[in-house]
């Protein structure tokens, strides 16, 4: 099945930090709640591993991430991830353009707009879902990314973003997760964002 | 009460709604199915499955399922293929990987098979084989299987230019098959005053017995012996289909299909976990047990439908019908498995004439391969009946409509007469008999059909939506004449073999096999009235091939057409021995003899008689000279024609127009089955295909995705009415016999399940039509799609 997301980030500081960590492919991944990247192939290939933990169940994926393109222009880069789980149940793809845009007072943006395509258990047992899992993963994803960015910066906001991204969950945190999933499913319910 | 009717009421023969004999082992737990087979030194196997629709597989590891403690074995492909056994024969003429040789082709399917101890350990030691995949496109639209870009489903029938079914025209392509008059169709069409023409699919849905697919094989090494409990259908075909896979002769191949929780065509195939299991026992010399649990089933045995059908119907501006077209896409899935005699690849979907008499009919099938389980045998689906009938109960309805006119109205105009049978069909059936109008009309005074109709246009003045629902539906059982009709080239005969004991009681056995019908119950009953010994006296065993006469099984309402002609031809001859035997011990012609319930009397002479039980006693001790002794006698029934049950339902619903909810107030169901054996029995198969019926119209559903994802094949996403949601049922009959079977005899079990599928679906789009609705609405009619009907018409608002 496939989700289609789009997420905007908003971030207090220059584009130009936001641009050079988002070239940083170990990085952004890190960024990735349970993921790290375990083998640089070469310039545009990483091979890496995601844990994911929901209540009792683990899921581990091995996987591949490919840099597909990057335009410094636009600044503008397209990545694909690919991955397994470990029991070969499940696998999951995640189409990525993301860019970094300006926006007023020397503050800018992260447009991430993704595709993920999931098969096997995953889909079949998850399938309803997966929207919501997505949209949290990603918004503990941004988190992570606008921390990472504010902390090249300098000053005081520097060092509390350098102190929480050096403190992100290593893992995805499935209680925290499962709460977020509450917490969406009721503003969706009366009436928030669809 | 004349002492003739208290003997007969003894018998509790045909007619009497005598208590089901299997019930007090069920109803006291001890049954004894498959799963309960527990056999010296047994060990489970656990199949691992692709858990995608289409891929490469690049690699198997079985290294680490190897090592687990407990797992003594993991096959693959690879090791099945020095058997070649790695891809088996379908019974639809294509073949299918036992373990996917290569490539998987469907979610689910069947990539290894890891056997241990217990299935705890098989279950660790499953998890623990990696399989590494490389994604390929899939076909999951059978609308864009034969695209010209379209991923090849099947690399294994790449350049054949058939696939078992004659001349095929793309690599996902499986047969074209056609019948009627195209032409004659073609004009009737062109030359009509009205024509209607809609699509509608038969969704795709599954019969998900409460008991799920399994076996447990036992080879004896010392003796070469093959036994296989089996949870089957059709022990007899399936041995003949081991011995011809395995090379072991039939004699030394034992096929038990013991108590069987529900079969509905889920255990007409050979699955590939049977054949992991039988293979598994050869090779590790000892009993190996597959049983398959929920998700398995729903994913992977035997689904049902998925049929895309345009209708099509020419008539004049009064409603009377002049032609009717069908073109079907078939969506099959990845193998064609498919359990249809082997003539017919769309099964008996000619039958799409329905009740009508229509003059001219052509039908055209495509069936195609998809990125999905294979199956379509369950829910009658082979023979593909529920599709032709919803078909055409759609279609009339649609017509009726267009010309503004009562849907009973039309039905009425167009019915088969009762004088015109035996009538020849458009489509080349003979139906044997029928009084449609009388149905119908019975159905229509005792709901006072009048009545709602007036109510149903109050309701809506108020903004209220109800539909009434018709279906006047054709049935076409009993599989059937073997001059048109084989599986594997074995013709679909029955068979029955009596043995009465000296003292008067008797054991019977079928080629049939029972999965909660009651055989054990109703074909004693026609023994009884046939020989005029007691029901109570007489045993019924099935389903062992070491034991039982070869039969084609039970499914397509075919043991009361056929194994029930069987019982009854041989209990004959049983009769015509009794009265030679009768006529010596009563030292008179056997022509001054007549049969009288329970004895042979002598014309005339009414107080000179010999009963059955004192005729089989003389069996044994004291026969005419040159008489054999023994009473017994075997008969397999090759019938000359199929069986036409029939019958009318209604169906009225109302629906909330705020949350879509259909509550079904009323469903009258009237059936013709002829003959009745067991009028409780009727009901409650009766009660069991109108509940199956409700489910597949009001929210069974196997969705796939569009990367062929099953999503939903668990029964928190799959519909199984309980008590809760079923509704009442009103049952009603009729009798009108079959003039070939010998007892009159029809079949019911299916007729539910065909006909009220398109009554729910026909009330459903009569709610609707009456507030405007132009198209035609797909079932399943759940609350989440009656709601968007409602929001989409802008009905829902106050």
């Amino acid at each position: 099945m496939k989700v289609d997301i789009d997420k905007v980030f908003p971030i207090d500081g220059p584009s130009s930090n936001a641009w050079t960590f988002l070239q940083d492919i170990p990085g952004v991944a890190g960024c990735m709640p349970g993921a790290e990247i375990t083998e640089k192939v070469d310039d545009s290939n990483y091979v890496g591993k995601v844990k994911v933990k929901v209540g009792p169940a683990t899921m581990a994926f091995n996987g591949k991430i490919e840099l597909q393109n990057i335009d410094a222009e636009k600044r503008e880069m397209t990545m694909q991830g690919k991955g397994q789980d470990t029991k070969g149940s499940s696998s999951a793809t995640m189409d990525l353009t993301a860019s970094v845009r300006e926006t007023a007072n020397g503050k800018c943006e992260v447009v991430g707009v993704a595709t993920i395509t999931v098969t096997g258990k995953m889909a079949s047992l998850g399938g309803r879902m997966m929207n919501s899992v997505a949209d949290q993963i990603l918004n503990q994803f941004g988190a992570n990314f606008v921390n990472n960015v504010l902390a090249m910066g300098e000053g005081e906001v520097a060092k509390e973003a350098a102190v929480k991204a050096a403190e992100q969950p290593k893992e995805l945190n499935g209680l925290a997760f499962a709460w977020g999933l509450i917490v969406t499913f009721f503003k969706n319910l009366f009436g928030g964002k669809k | 009460m004349s002492t003739e009717d208290t003997r007969e009421e003894e018998l509790k023969g045909v007619g009497c709604s005598r208590k089901r004999k299997e019930d007090p082992r069920f109803i006291q737990g001890k049954g004894n199915y498959v799963d309960d087979v527990k056999l010296p030194g047994m060990l489970v196997g656990k199949v691992v499955r692709s858990p995608y629709a289409h891929a490469k597989i690049v690699s198997i590891n079985k290294e680490a399922a190897l090592a687990l403690p407990g797992v003594h074995a993991v096959l693959t492909a690879e090791d099945l293929k020095p058997l070649g056994l790695h891809w088996m024969p379908t019974l639809a003429g294509d073949v299918c990987a036992v373990l996917a040789d290569e490539k998987v082709s469907f979610q689910y399917q069947e990539v290894a098979f890891v056997i241990a101890d217990n299935r705890y350990i098989a279950v660790d030691g499953a998890d623990l084989v990696e399989v590494e995949y490389e994604e390929l496109p899939v076909v999951v639209d059978p609308h864009h299987a034969m695209d010209a870009d379209a991923a090849i489903v099947r690399d294994d029938l790449v350049g054949k230019d058939e696939a078992g079914q004659g001349s095929r025209k793309h690599n996902n392509h499986i047969f074209n098959w056609d019948v009627g008059d195209k032409d004659a169709t073609d004009r009737a069409f062109e030359s009509a005053e009205v024509t209607v023409k809609q699509k509608m699919i038969n969704h795709r849905v599954h019969a998900s017995p409460l008991e799920t697919c399994g076996c447990v094989a036992s080879f004896d090494k010392v003796k070469g012996d093959m036994t296989v409990y089996m949870t089957s259908q059709a022990p007899h075909i399936v041995r003949t289909v081991i011995t011809l896979l395995s090379g072991i002769p039939e004699s030394k191949v034992r096929v038990i299909a013991p108590d069987i929780g529900g079969g509905f065509g889920n255990k007409v195939g050979i699955y590939p976990g049977y054949v992991c299991a039988i293979v598994a026992s050869i090779v590790l010399g000892r009993p190996v047990k597959w049983i398959e649990d929920r998700i398995e089933n729903l994913s992977t045995t035997a689904f049902a439908r998925d049929y895309h059908m345009e209708g099509e119907l020419a008539a004049d501006k009064d409603g009377k019908i002049k032609a009717l077209r069908v073109n079907v896409l078939a969506d099959h899935g990845a193998f064609n498995t498919h359990a249809q005699p082997t003539k017919w690849p769309a099964g008996l979907f000619s039958i799409c004439t329905g009740s009508y008499d229509i003059p001219v009919a052509y039908a055209n099938v495509d069936g195609v391969f998809t990125n999905k389980a294979p199956g379509g045998v369950s829910y009658r689906c082979s023979f593909r009946v529920t599709e032709a009938v919803y078909v055409v109960e759609r279609m009339i309805d649609v017509l009726a409509q267009k010309i503004g006119m009562d849907p009973a109205e039309i039905r009425m105009k167009n019915f088969i007469q009762p004088e015109q049978f035996p009538y020849q069909s458009a489509l080349g059936w003979e139906y044997d008999s029928g009084n449609y109008p009388a149905a119908l009309k019975k159905v229509m005074e005792a709901v006072d059909y009048e009545g709602l109709r007036k109510e149903q246009a109050e309701k809506k003045a108020r903004g209220e939506i109800m539909g009434i629902g018709l279906c006047t539906f054709t049935e076409i059982v009993g599989a059937g004449p073997s001059k048109a009709c084989d599986i594997l080239g074995v013709g679909m005969f029955d068979s029955a073999e009596i043995r009465i004991h000296p003292t008067g009681s008797a054991i019977a056995r079928m080629g049939t096999i029972s999965q909660g019908q009651g055989h054990e119950t109703t074909y004693a009953q026609i023994i009884a009235t046939e020989l005029g010994l007691s029901s109570d006296d007489i045993q019924i065993e099935e389903g062992d091939t070491d034991t039982a006469p070869y039969g084609l099984g039970t499914y397509g309402s075919r043991t009361t057409p056929v194994g029930g002609a069987a019982t009854v031809k041989a209990a004959r001859k049983i009769r015509e021995k009794a009265r030679k035997i009768a006529a010596h011990l009563l030292e008179v012609s056997e022509n001054d003899l007549e049969w009288d319930v329970d004895q042979f009397r002598v014309v005339g002479s009414p107080d000179q008689a010999k009963s059955m039980k004192e005729i089989a006693w003389a069996a044994y001790n004291n026969v005419p000279d040159g008489m054999e002794m023994g009473l017994e006698a075997v008969d397999y029934y090759d019938p000359p024609n199929f069986t036409f049950p029939f019958g009318a339902y209604l169906a009225v619903v109302d629906i909330d127009k705020f949350t879509g909810v259909t509550t079904i107030r009323r469903f009258y169901a009237l059936d013709d089955c002829g003959t009745r054996i067991n009028p409780m029995i009727i009901e409650g198969q009766v009660h069991g295909g109108l509940n199956e019926g409700y489910a597949v119209a009001m929210g069974q559903e196997l969705p796939y995705d569009t990367e062929g994802n099953l999503l939903g094949n668990t029964f928190m996403d799959y519909f199984w009415p309980t008590m809760v949601e079923t509704p009442k049922w009103e049952l009603d009959y009729t009798v009108t016999p079959s003039p070939h079977h010998p007892m009159g005899a029809k079949g019911v079990a299916e007729s539910p399940h065909v006909g009220s599928i398109p009554c729910f679906s026909n009330a459903i789009n009569d709610a609707f039509m009456q507030f405007g609705a132009e198209k035609h609405i797909d079932m399943p009619h759940n609350a989440f799609r009656v709601w968007k009907t409602l929001q989409e018409m802008g009905l829902n608002k106050d």
